[in-house]
Parts: C-alpha cells; sequence; structure tokens
C-alpha cells in the first residue's frame, strides 16, 4: 500500500513536472498577397506558352498535346503575331465550353469584374488608374462587351509576358 | 499674344501640319521618287537549289546522267530553247504512258529571256538554302548568318518601310512552311531596322492549311464599331506596360492594316471551300499551292515588294527524276504568277518588275543515290553549287543577255540594290554599309 502512494505520487509529479508553459515564438514573417508584378515581366511566352495558358485561362482545362502543336503551328505561320492571335481568340469566342462572365455579371458589379480580370489575365491587381479608366470606359460605352475586354487583355503586350 | 507672335506661331503650326505626314521612318522629309523605276517588284526566290546545267543551260540528261543527245530547255517559259525529245520524264503523267512523259504546256508567249533581261552566270556567295535566301533578301553575303535566327542585317522590306516610307502591308513575304527558319526571313534583328520595319508573312500553306481553317477559319467578323473599343482598350493596356523596341516581336500594322489581314484570310478560307482560288493549271506540288496564294496576295494588297519562296528541287538530293519534274514546275508556276498579274490585276500590269533567282546552284559532281529511272542525284557543296542566274522582266527592263559561261556577270548580293534602285532607294541602302561591298544594281552591271 505504502508503495502504491508512493508510485501515485511519483507519477503526478512527473506528469506535472513534464509540462512547461507554451511560448509563444514569432520570426518577424508579415502576411503578404503573393502577385505579379508588371516591372518583374520580363521573359516573353513562347508560342506553346501563349496557346497553352490562353486556352486554360478560357475554358478552363488544359489543351491537348495535339491542338496545341497545330495551333502553335498556324499561330507562328503569320507574321504579324497579333493579328493571328486576335484570330485564334476571335475563333475561341465562337465557340461552346468557354468559361467568362456574362455582360450583365459584369456591368452589375464592374468592380469585381476588374480586378477579377486583371488577376485572371495578369496575375495581379489593377492600380487605382487602372480600375478608373476601365470603370469610366465601361460605364460610358454600354456596347462594350465582356467578349470585347477579354479580347484586348489577351492580345495585349503585357499578357506576352511572365 | 501678340499680331505678330500669333502669326508666327500660325505659320509655324501650318508648315509642320503640312510637313509632318511627309517625314519618313528614317527622318528624311520626303522619299526620292525622280528615279522611281516601277511602282511593284515581284521576287521568285527560285527553288531550292538549281544546276545551271538543267536550268539556264538546258542540257537536261546530257551532262547529269550521261544520257547523249538527251539535250534541251525543260524551262520554257523563263528561257529560250527547244525541248528535250529523248527521255522526256519532267511533265506530268498520262495513262498509258511512261511517268512525266506529258510537258507542261508553255503559258507565255514569249519567254522571260525573250522580254527581259538575263544574267546567264552570276555568282551566289553560299551554296547553302538559308544564306542563300538571306543574301537574296539582304544583299549581304550573310557569311555569319545562324540558323534559327532572323536575318542577322536588314532585309530589303526593312529597307522599302525606312527609307521609303512604306506601310507594312505593302511588303509582303510568301514562305513555302515554317521549317528551316522560314518564317524568319520578313525581317532582321538588326538593331537600326528589325520588326518595326518588317514585312508582313505567311507561311501560306501551313497558315491556309486545314488546321489553319481549323483554329482561324471559325473567326467572327467584328465590324468597325467591334473593334475600335477593343483596339481603345488594348492601346491602353500596352501603353501601360511600354514595351521598349528591343521587346518588339512581330511585324506591326496599323488597326486598318490588321483588319484587312483578317479579312484577307477569311476570304482565302471562303474561296477554298467554293473552289474560287485562281491556281496554275498544274498545281500538283506545295510550290504550285504557295505561288497562288501569292497570287492571292498580290490581288488584294498590291504591294509595292512581294518575294515568294519554292523549293521543291530540292528534292534532288535523292531523287534527280522529282528534281527535273520540280524544275519544270517552278517555272511553269513562275510563268503562271507572272501571268497572273498582266491579267488580273490591272493596277500591277505594265507597272511591275519581275526578277526570279535562285538562292544557290548544285553540285557538279553527283553523289551515289539512283532514283526510280536509275539517275544519280546532287548535292550543293562545291564550286557548281555557287553558279546561278538571274532574270528580270517587266516595265522598263532591257532585253539583253549580259555575260555567259566564261564571263560571270553579277553575285546574288546584286538582287537587293537592285530593288532599292527600282524603288530610288539605292543611295540609302548603299550609306546603310549593311549590303556586299561587291554588290552592285543590276542595271548598273549591263
Amino acid at each position: 500500500m505504502h508503495n502504491f502512494k508512493l508510485s501515485l505520487i511519483l507519477l503526478t509529479m512527473f506528469t506535472l513536472g513534464g509540462c512547461t508553459k507554451e511560448r509563444n515564438i514569432g520570426f518577424g514573417v508579415e502576411e503578404a498577397r503573393v502577385l505579379e508584378d508588371k516591372s518583374r515581366k520580363t521573359k516573353q511566352k513562347n508560342d506553346a506558352e501563349f496557346v497553352s495558358i490562353l486556352y486554360t485561362n478560357l475554358y478552363q482545362t488544359a489543351i491537348s498535346p495535339n491542338q496545341l502543336y497545330k495551333t502553335q503551328n498556324v499561330v507562328y505561320s503569320i507574321g504579324d503575331q497579333d493579328v493571328a492571335n486576335e484570330m485564334l481568340l476571335s475563333n475561341y469566342f465562337n465557340t461552346s465550353g468557354i468559361t467568362i462572365p456574362t455582360n450583365i455579371e459584369m456591368r452589375n458589379n464592374l468592380e469585381s469584374f476588374i480586378v477579377n480580370t486583371y488577376k485572371r489575365f495578369y496575375l495581379r491587381y489593377p492600380s487605382e488608374g487602372e480600375k478608373a479608366f476601365f470603370g469610366q470606359y465601361i460605364k460610358t460605352n454600354p456596347n462594350v462587351t465582356v467578349e470585347m475586354v477579354y479580347t484586348a487583355f489577351a492580345c495585349s503586350d503585357e499578357y506576352q509576358y511572365y | 499674344m501678340n499680331r505678330k507672335n500669333f502669326i508666327t506661331k500660325s505659320g509655324i503650326a501650318l508648315g509642320g501640319g503640312i510637313l509632318a505626314p511627309y517625314i519618313l521612318p528614317s527622318g528624311r522629309l520626303f522619299a526620292k521618287t525622280g528615279s522611281l523605276k516601277a511602282d511593284h517588284v515581284v521576287l521568285v526566290m527560285f527553288a531550292g537549289g538549281v544546276r545551271q546545267q538543267e536550268s539556264v543551260l538546258g542540257r537536261y540528261l546530257e551532262d547529269s546522267q550521261g544520257v547523249s543527245g538527251a539535250v534541251g530547255n525543260i524551262m520554257p517559259n523563263l528561257f529560250e530553247g527547244n525541248a528535250p525529245t529523248k527521255k522526256i520524264a519532267y511533265g506530268t503523267s498520262v495513262v498509258g504512258k511512261p511517268n512525266g512523259s506529258e510537258a507542261i504546256p508553255k503559258l507565255l508567249a514569249n519567254s522571260m529571256e525573250r522580254s527581259g533581261l538575263l544574267f546567264p552566270e552570276m555568282r551566289a556567295q553560299s551554296a547553302g538554302h538559308y544564306v542563300g535566301l538571306n543574301t537574296l533578301l539582304t544583299g549581304n553575303a550573310g557569311t555569319n548568318q545562324g540558323l534559327k535566327v532572323r536575318p542577322a542585317y536588314p532585309t530589303i522590306f526593312e529597307y522599302l518601310r525606312k527609307h521609303a516610307g512604306y506601310k507594312a502591308t505593302d511588303t509582303w513575304f510568301i514562305g513555302n512552311g515554317i521549317g528551316n527558319s522560314t518564317p524568319l526571313l520578313n525581317s532582321s534583328n538588326h538593331k537600326d531596322y528589325g520588326l518595326a520595319y518588317g514585312g508582313n508573312m505567311f507561311a501560306a500553306p501551313v497558315t491556309f492549311s486545314n488546321a489553319g481553317k481549323e483554329i482561324l477559319g471559325n473567326a467572327k467578323t467584328y465590324t468597325r464599331s467591334d473593334l475600335e473599343p477593343m483596339y481603345f482598350m488594348k492601346n491602353f493596356l500596352d501603353q501601360s506596360f511600354a514595351l521598349t523596341k528591343d521587346q518588339i516581336s512581330s511585324v506591326s500594322n496599323t488597326d486598318e492594316e490588321k483588319s484587312q489581314i483578317k479579312d484577307f484570310i477569311k476570304s482565302v478560307f471562303s474561296k477554298q471551300q467554293a473552289g474560287q482560288l485562281p491556281m496554275p493549271p498544274v498545281t500538283d506540288n506545295g510550290d504550285a499551292v504557295n505561288v497562288m496564294y501569292a497570287a492571292e496576295v498580290l490581288r488584294e494588297f498590291k504591294p509595292k515588294m512581294l518575294a515568294v519562296n519554292i523549293s521543291s528541287v530540292d528534292s534532288c538530293h535523292s531523287n534527280f527524276t522529282g528534281y527535273l519534274q520540280s524544275l519544270h514546275r517552278a517555272d511553269h508556276i513562275t510563268g503562271w504568277l507572272w501571268q497572273y498579274i498582266q491579267n488580273n490585276i490591272p493596277q500591277m500590269s505594265g507597272n511591275t518588275i519581275f526578277i526570279v533567282a535562285p538562292e544557290c546552284g548544285r553540285n557538279q559532281t553527283p553523289n551515289p543515290i539512283l532514283d526510280q529511272n536509275d539517275w544519280v542525284s546532287y548535292d550543293h557543296s562545291d564550286a557548281n553549287a555557287l553558279r546561278v542566274w538571274g532574270l528580270m522582266a517587266g516595265k522598263g527592263v532591257p532585253n539583253l543577255r549580259v555575260g555567259g559561261e566564261s564571263q560571270p556577270v553579277g553575285r546574288l548580293t546584286d538582287i537587293v540594290p537592285t530593288i532599292a534602285d527600282v524603288f530610288g532607294i539605292l543611295d540609302d541602302v548603299k550609306a546603310a554599309g549593311l549590303i556586299d561591298p561587291l554588290a552592285q544594281s543590276l542595271y548598273n552591271r549591263i
């Protein structure tokens, strides 16, 4: 009995002695939004990268290797790459299966549309000036559609770089 | 503002307004027009390594295969001379007759030699295709030219755009595929010229292929009111990103030119569908298809300068019969293109100079590869491969034959200064100091 009591006391002491107060250690790391900065986009996408990224962006699924090969050859065969890309894009917009907001959704929440479009194509947030430009332009031009905005972004110089 | 100031400033503004549209990209006020020889030039880059013996010398099988008496001209639209009468294998095939035994009927009433200027013995500066093509378009010997990179020296397209002030759709290169660095030939990467002055380009057999139709043919036709907002927003985005000159990676057309090119591509697919594309009577190889699209570009854009590349005769590495057939067809389609311009493009008819020249020749001695007729084949690496010819026809071109087999006159690097001479910018091109120092306008070789 005496031994049992002694064992119980020792067990309690070890158990309590094994617990220490949790220390709160911080490393000075602050939260940051990790997004592209246009000034750091210095590498140009090659034809395959451009086509593949564009396709995935619009259809939300990867392009097949065969389709990618055919597309990049056709794009390469045209001297003015803007013309080639605009036609490619327009061809995509003429198909079913692309995932884009409706024009009503764009106009109902314009600021959100602008921010999301910058993130979708440029992987960055728009500056205040950029937000103001697109907000004003889309508001005052009722004929502007999502397709037009997406075409401008996809054919822009910045979208050619990463 | 007092009256004197007002008059002075108004005068300056008015003068600037009048003069500004005429300031060329080169900084000069006016393009030279005094010595303009024609409004258009078409250059046929002919056609993948051509031996003198079977082309301008008309020796058919006698020199190449040792078949005695088998001499004659198999290029009747370009050169004078009777056709061979023995062992005809260069034509089309008709049921019941030996393969290739039907020569393609001559298209032109008079050969280009008969109506134009022939340099029967010129010198190429390289025995290779890509350097040879570079030479034809840059006027530089291109000894340091690498593959899979743009020409190191400015092309004639860039000279014309920079010094004569032509727009992008005034200058075209029609390549016959996307292999062998061909799509890079519409512009150099030279720091003073480059893509900002490059010509437009189609690798036409690819652009207008089935894949091209699938990928481009269903593109929407946007109206002007659709395009304006798109370009307005794109221009805003581009100004914000502000590419530097050395980052430009594409030829630059104006918005109107882009629309015209897109409409053109769609119209070609429509004509294909309807079987309405004009084509040479014999269109049975890739060269003929490429020339057919070149004709369509000429009809639509009426460019100042168009260069079209054909290359099927390169089969000579392993198939001499195929080489002869391709050579005969290259003559046929070149004659057809010239005839098409005269008969179907009134704006260019009588106002165009046509230039034809191979990018390199072929060897004197054969390799051991035999074809279906047991004829030996020829590569391009010896001194004979530097022997080429040049032919000009059209507006104001004198009817002469300059030089001969024992008296070479002219270099392939002469083609660019000749075209520059036609457009009145020869001095500018020479002053740039980037062409072969021995090159001259062929007009000055006469």
